[in-house]
């Protein structure tokens, strides 16, 4: 197991109980899209992975680590957590020096330093800017300079928390190209976010979170077309869900994810109807 | 009744060697809900900004052209007399919101401008009730949902009783369910108040089949500027940065396959009534 | 942070809250005045014992230690030196210990004068206190902006610190110089975040007509009552008779002769 969760509760300083008894497991190199609303868990059970909140009743194993035991710095090489405002977390003057730094803080040699930067940033598509500030290189360049700074020291977890926020449709493919590519690589790869339809295109594993439990757990395909569910975790039905839904009496199944399956199935009964 | 014009419109930002905007040239009627949408760097916000005076008073460049907005030039105009004729709602709800309570954060901008007490009690009143906000008078911003925080931020706009409301990604940082309930109240205010709207927004299937007409803003150019039928019919949206709704994907497929599909859908409500048309049809 | 506490945003609902918040800037300024033109201890248990009354009838004495315990190792500090101080010019525990006592006592009165106005005075109605008072607006939306902000910036802290956790940064450990240095990557997108949302918020402003009228009104307005008068008068009255006790040298400290032994005069 790459992660397992166990009747984690977790209680914020503010009395927030942000995570109810969650218990959880995710494989190595599985796809999950933890959704829910604002305030459901999400970002605070992504933080109980690489030690940045610890558990106050129940317990989280990490790489068979035992969260409670080990630092932040040390989960955090075996799990990389890209935040939503990522791009707000640079400091240096060069973006070498910042993909540099966490792999300075982690002890490695500055050879393997040198190495793992220039393979990062080839990997990017952001060589070109190795001696530039990172502060002027465009909304999409920071945006992989942060993915860049986390894949630097290769973790075997990923989570990517709304990684899709405030972007443009090209933007976005970029990005589900980036987390398919992730997978493949047989990182376990974890995707808090609200985008319903992003999500449905990428097919993952998915998990539902209302008020710090968890909902749901399973197949995109189910969960994400059944009405009670979504509703119950206060999300968005994807919408060629919602509309095949409103026309199951004329014989539409609405676990349609994909316009293709809509074609079919719209040709299907119209033609169907005309016979 | 054109209420805005923009002629020949360059702007280049102060400090930079490329055009934001290039010979932008439209108009917008009374009563439109117009919504703007293009890649990321395109140009929107900019243009947005070029309409109530913030460029080139607040933002300086190279500046040419000419825009109207309600008769006055926002280049030439002061910025408090332009906001009392076209309102801006930010995407951060939190950097737009001052004060300590929400009745003190929408008198606000009547304070500034020195208005009679009287008058800033009733319209603080009216804009609250406006936005389902009453109940929430007292509460620091602090406390309030990003949800409930744009509704005040929006409803501090409207006190000034301005004819256009102009938005910048007002739905960035909320979720969807949040996002479409606050789109929902716009379309309402909307339609109550008569309001010209521009809207500046990603979350496109959020608001196709609400809005007028779509203006497609892409590397400082107007390359698309109709209604939003035509354009996901007969262009490729992704290549402009804007995601089409799902529903409008499939429909446009559909019309390829289906002779007897008469249009591209922007809802799913406009879809199932298609459908239904061409089942009752049979 | 104990010692900021105690500006809470709900106003509270007991006679000391509902006072005309200008009512008790006065106090507090007249009650910090008092004890500073005094050294008398009778005078400054006096004080002390008001200064009790009005908290303790404003239900804010749980909120009033916490902010009294941060400045706690300060009264001490004047002790211990007042004491030294004082023994070494006149090697008398007693005399000693009763300057000692004077001075921190003092220091306290000092300390609580104001936690008065704070601590049953929300930040509205400061705001509105400057205003009335005809503070330039500038100041007084500072102040508001301070005060809104705070919680903002404290969030974005912590962002950033979990942010730069996650690339291994170790904030507590190491040599003093290395904890200096590993401040750099939490200040810096501390600092841009600051540079950046003034920005958001100067646009935001101008297009809410900051500054669009010399003559800026507003939507409240502070009206004393009969009450507020009323005990505006009987602060003055207790002001003018601490004063006058300076004035005329009445102080009990100089006319009771025991006192005189042990305490300042």
């Amino acid at each position: 197991m790459s992660a397992i969760f166990e009747s984690v509760h977790y209680i914020y300083p503010s009395k927030v109980h942000a995570l109810r008894g969650v218990s959880l497991e995710f494989r190595p190199g599985e796809l999950v899209a933890l959704m829910g609303e604002n305030g459901s868990g999400k970002t605070t059970l992504l933080k109980h992975i690489n030690g940045l909140l610890k558990p106050v009743k129940g317990r989280v194993i990490v790489e068979g680590i035992d969260t409670r035991t080990a630092s932040v710095a040390q989960l955090s090489q075996v799990a990389g957590l890209v935040f939503q405002n990522a791009e707000e977390m640079f400091f240096e003057s060069n973006v070498f020096d910042e993909v540099a730094f966490a792999l300075r803080n982690f002890g490695y040699s500055e050879e393997v330093v040198r190495k793992r930067v220039e393979w990062a940033l080839k990997f990017f598509e952001l060589d070109t800017y190795s001696s530039q500030s990172p502060f002027l290189l465009s909304g999409g360049e920071k945006k992989r300079l942060a993915m860049a700074i986390i894949l630097a020291w290769s973790p075997r977890i990923i989570c990517l928390d709304e990684p899709t926020i405030g972007q443009d449709s090209l933007q976005k493919e970029k990005m589900k190209h980036m987390i398919k590519m992730l997978n493949t690589q047989g990182r376990t790869v974890l995707l808090a976010t609200h985008d319903v339809e992003f999500v449905a295109e990428l097919r993952p594993r998915v998990i539902l979170l209302s008020k710090g439990e968890v909902v749901a757990d399973g197949k995109c395909e189910e969960i994400l077309t059944d009405e009670t569910l979504v509703k119950k975790a206060s999300i968005l039905m994807p919408q060629l869900v919602y509309a095949f839904k409103r026309l199951e009496d004329l014989g539409f199944d609405s676990r349609v994810l994909d316009v293709d399956e809509g074609v079919r199935q719209v040709l299907k009964v119209l033609r169907h109807e005309s016979v | 009744m054109t209420i805005i014009q923009v002629r020949d419109l360059s702007f280049t930002y102060a400090g930079s060697s490329k055009p934001a905007l290039k010979n932008v040239n439209i108009s917008v009627e009374r009563g439109e809900f117009v919504l703007v949408v293009g890649p990321s760097g395109g140009g929107k916000s900019t243009l947005l900004r070029c309409l109530n005076g913030l460029i080139p008073q607040f933002y300086e460049g190279e500046y040419s052209g000419k825009v109207f907005v309600d008769g006055l030039e926002p280049d030439k105009t002061p910025t408090y007399m332009m906001s009392q004729v076209i309102g801006m709602v930010f995407q951060n709800p939190q950097n737009q919101l001052f004060a300590l309570s929400v009745e003190a954060d929408i008198a606000f901008p009547l304070e500034n401008l020195g208005l009679a007490r009287d008058e800033i009690i009733q319209r603080v009143e009216e804009a609250m009730e406006l936005l389902n906000i009453s109940h929430l008078r007292d509460r620091s911003p602090f406390e309030l949902s990003g949800g409930q925080q744009q509704r005040v931020a929006i409803a501090s706009v409207l006190a000034m009783k301005p004819k256009i409301l102009a938005m910048d990604e007002p739905t960035s940082f909320l979720d969807p369910l949040t996002a479409a309930q606050l789109l929902s109240i716009i379309d309402d205010v909307r339609k109550r108040l008569q309001l010209t709207v521009l809207l500046v927004e990603h979350r496109v299937e959020l608001a196709a089949a609400k809005a007028d007409r779509i203006m497609v803003v892409s590397d400082g150019c107007v390359v698309f500027d109709g209604s939003p039928r035509d354009f996901f019919e007969f262009y490729d949206s992704h290549l402009y940065g804007v995601s089409a709704p799902k529903v409008t994907s499939l429909t446009k497929r559909l019309k390829t396959h289906l002779e007897k599909w008469n249009r591209v859908c922007l809802s799913a409500e406009e879809f199932e009534a298609e459908v239904r048309s061409l089942v009752s049809h049979l | 942070m104990s010692l900021f506490e105690g500006l809470r945003f709900r106003p509270g609902t007991t006679f000391i809250h509902r006072l005309d918040p200008r009512v008790k800037l006065a106090t507090s300024t007249m009650v910090l005045i008092t004890a500073v033109i005094h050294i008398d201890i009778v005078i400054i248990l006096f004080l002390l014992m008001l200064e009790s009354l009005v908290i303790l009838s404003a239900k804010v004495q749980n909120l009033w230690i916490k902010t009294i315990r941060g400045a706690l190792p300060l009264v001490a500090i004047v002790f211990a030196i007042t004491f030294f101080s004082q023994y070494s010019r006149e090697p008398v525990i007693s005399t000693g210990l009763g300057y000692a006592l004077t001075y921190s006592l003092r220091l306290l009165v000092f300390l609580s004068s104001f936690s008065l106005f704070f601590l049953t005075t929300t930040p509205d109605e400061i705001a509105l206190t400057l205003q009335q008072l005809r503070v330039p607006y500038e100041y007084t939306f500072a102040f508001v902006s301070a005060i809104r902000f705070t919680p903002v910036m404290a969030e974005e802290l912590q962002i950033v610190l979990d942010a730069q956790r996650a690339r291994g940064l170790e904030v507590d450990k190491g040599p003093f110089t290395k904890r200096i240095r590993n401040l750099i990557p939490v200040l810096v997108p501390l600092l841009v975040n600051v540079i950046r949302r003034s920005y958001e918020l100067a646009e935001a402003m101008e297009v809410k007509c900051f500054g669009a009228s010399r003559k800026r009104t507003s939507l409240k307005q502070l009206n004393m009552s009969r009450k507020d008068i009323f005990f505006l008068v009987v602060v003055l009255i207790l002001f003018s008779v601490g004063v006058s006790v300076k004035l005329l040298g009445l102080e009990p400290v100089k006319t009771l002769p025991l006192l005189g032994q042990f305490f300042p005069a």
